[in-house]
């Protein structure tokens, strides 16, 4: 089990990698959604908000969400610390996207290009 | 008689069923949609398998290819592994062939590719052979591969950020669900209105619009006189095309009783005249069988 302040942190590594990319930042310039970060065992919550192509991150909840991504805290960090890749996790289940099917298809897509090889 | 049957998982609308002579042998051809149903597309290969010639997987990639590399698509291998005895196929061993050699062609015997020609691929990882000679002819490109297939505004210019981008991403992307990739089913039918409306200056701003139909159909806004290469095509596609005002329709497959089929379908075709096992049938098999059949693209002005 991960601890809310390692999901902080990994997602603080995801923000990192992700605002490293200038190609990516071009690339989600048309895409602004907040998305909520949830943990399933443990009291965590944790908002991205893309905006011009730029991602920001902060602990807690947004009034409202456009994506919604759940999973226990471990896959959670190991997700946004690129330990694993999105793919595996949503199709056995054990990660779950509530969202537009363009949108999920675009949340796995931003983590490949930060982590993918 | 040869029988050779292409199960698709895009719409039974599109169902068609040909006799034709191919170098003496008479062939039954035919395409059965699933309308989307993958299951009921896993059904019909299992009870056609070991009845038919040469089964061709449609409406679905299995393989995918960049530069060297070879991307497997998890669904379409699930079908593929669904058929134990007839040789399967899913039309990219002969889209690496037939569609460069198409792109060739249009240079030599046509005007309608010289240098320079603006082209727009929707999509190019299902069709590498054919973007390759694209670039190695000096077109100037836009593939939409991110654009169409991820609703990324970000049109991919060269061969060489192809291959990185799909060194990245397809590896984990060719194991969703292959719908959330591919209009599969009814979409096929339908076109993707809030695309067409962002996305279309893609489009107007080519010369030439090449790729797979169902992707070039569903993006589509009003033209003014585009050429478009592509495979299959029915006569309501035809129309489809003429209404939107293509000024050009190059399909890469023969026309058989007015209607193109994929080149699945094709390949099928060719893996039966063959009968060699598929892992065993080079390029050169294919340009060989090609030229003996003495296939062409089929050019359509539509204006």
């Amino acid at each position: 089990m991960a601890s809310h302040a390692e999901i902080t942190a990994s997602l603080l590594a995801f923000q990192e990698g992700y605002n490293k990319n200038e190609r990516l930042k071009i690339m989600n310039r048309d895409w602004d959604r907040v998305v909520l970060v949830q943990a399933s065992d443990i009291p965590s919550q944790h908002t991205l908000e893309l905006q011009n192509g730029e991602l920001s991150v902060r602990e807690g909840a947004p009034p409202r969400a456009d994506l919604t991504v759940i999973a226990d805290s471990e896959t959670l960090a190991d997700l946004f610390y690129g330990d694993i890749t999105p793919t595996e996790p949503y199709m056995n289940g054990t990660l779950k996207i509530i969202g537009s099917e363009d949108d999920i298809v675009r949340l796995d897509f931003i983590s490949l290009m930060i982590w993918g090889e | 008689m040869k029988r050779v049957v292409s199960v698709s998982l895009g719409s039974s609308r599109r169902d068609h069923r040909v006799e034709v002579e191919l170098l003496g042998e008479r062939f039954e051809i035919s395409r059965r949609g699933t309308d989307g149903n993958f299951d009921r597309a896993l059904e019909l290969l299992k009870e056609l398998d070991g009845k038919v010639d040469a089964i061709g997987l449609g409406g679905i990639d299995v393989y995918l290819y960049a530069g060297k590399t070879r991307y497997v698509v998890r669904d379409g291998k699930k079908l593929m592994d669904a058929v134990q005895k007839t040789p399967v196929v899913d039309g990219s061993g002969l889209k690496n062939t037939l569609e460069r050699e198409t792109v060739y062609y249009l240079r030599e015997h046509t005007d309608l590719l010289p240098p320079g020609t603006r082209v727009l691929m929707v999509s190019a990882v299902d069709r590498f052979g054919m973007a390759e000679a694209f670039a190695e002819l000096g077109c100037d490109l836009t593939f939409g591969d991110l654009i169409f297939a991820a609703g990324i505004p970000y049109p991919i210019r060269t061969v060489k950020e192809l291959e990185e981008l799909a060194a990245r991403l397809l590896p984990e992307m060719s194991k969703l669900p292959f719908h959330m990739l591919y209009p599969t089913g009814k979409k096929q039918e339908t076109q993707d209105e809030e695309k067409v409306k962002k996305f279309g200056h893609y489009y107007r701003e080519a010369q030439v619009i090449a790729g797979d139909y169902h992707l070039v159909r569903r993006y589509m806004p009003r033209l003014d006189g585009q050429t478009i290469i592509t495979n299959t095509t029915t006569a309501d596609d035809v129309a489809f095309l003429k209404e939107k005002g293509a000024g050009c329709l190059v399909t890469t497959t023969p026309e058989f009783q007015g209607r193109s089929f994929g080149t699945n379908v094709m390949e099928a075709v060719l893996v039966a005249l063959l009968q060699k096992p598929w892992e065993q049938i080079t390029p050169r098999d294919y340009l060989d069988l090609l030229q003996r059949l003495d296939f062409k693209p089929r050019v359509v002005y539509l204006r």
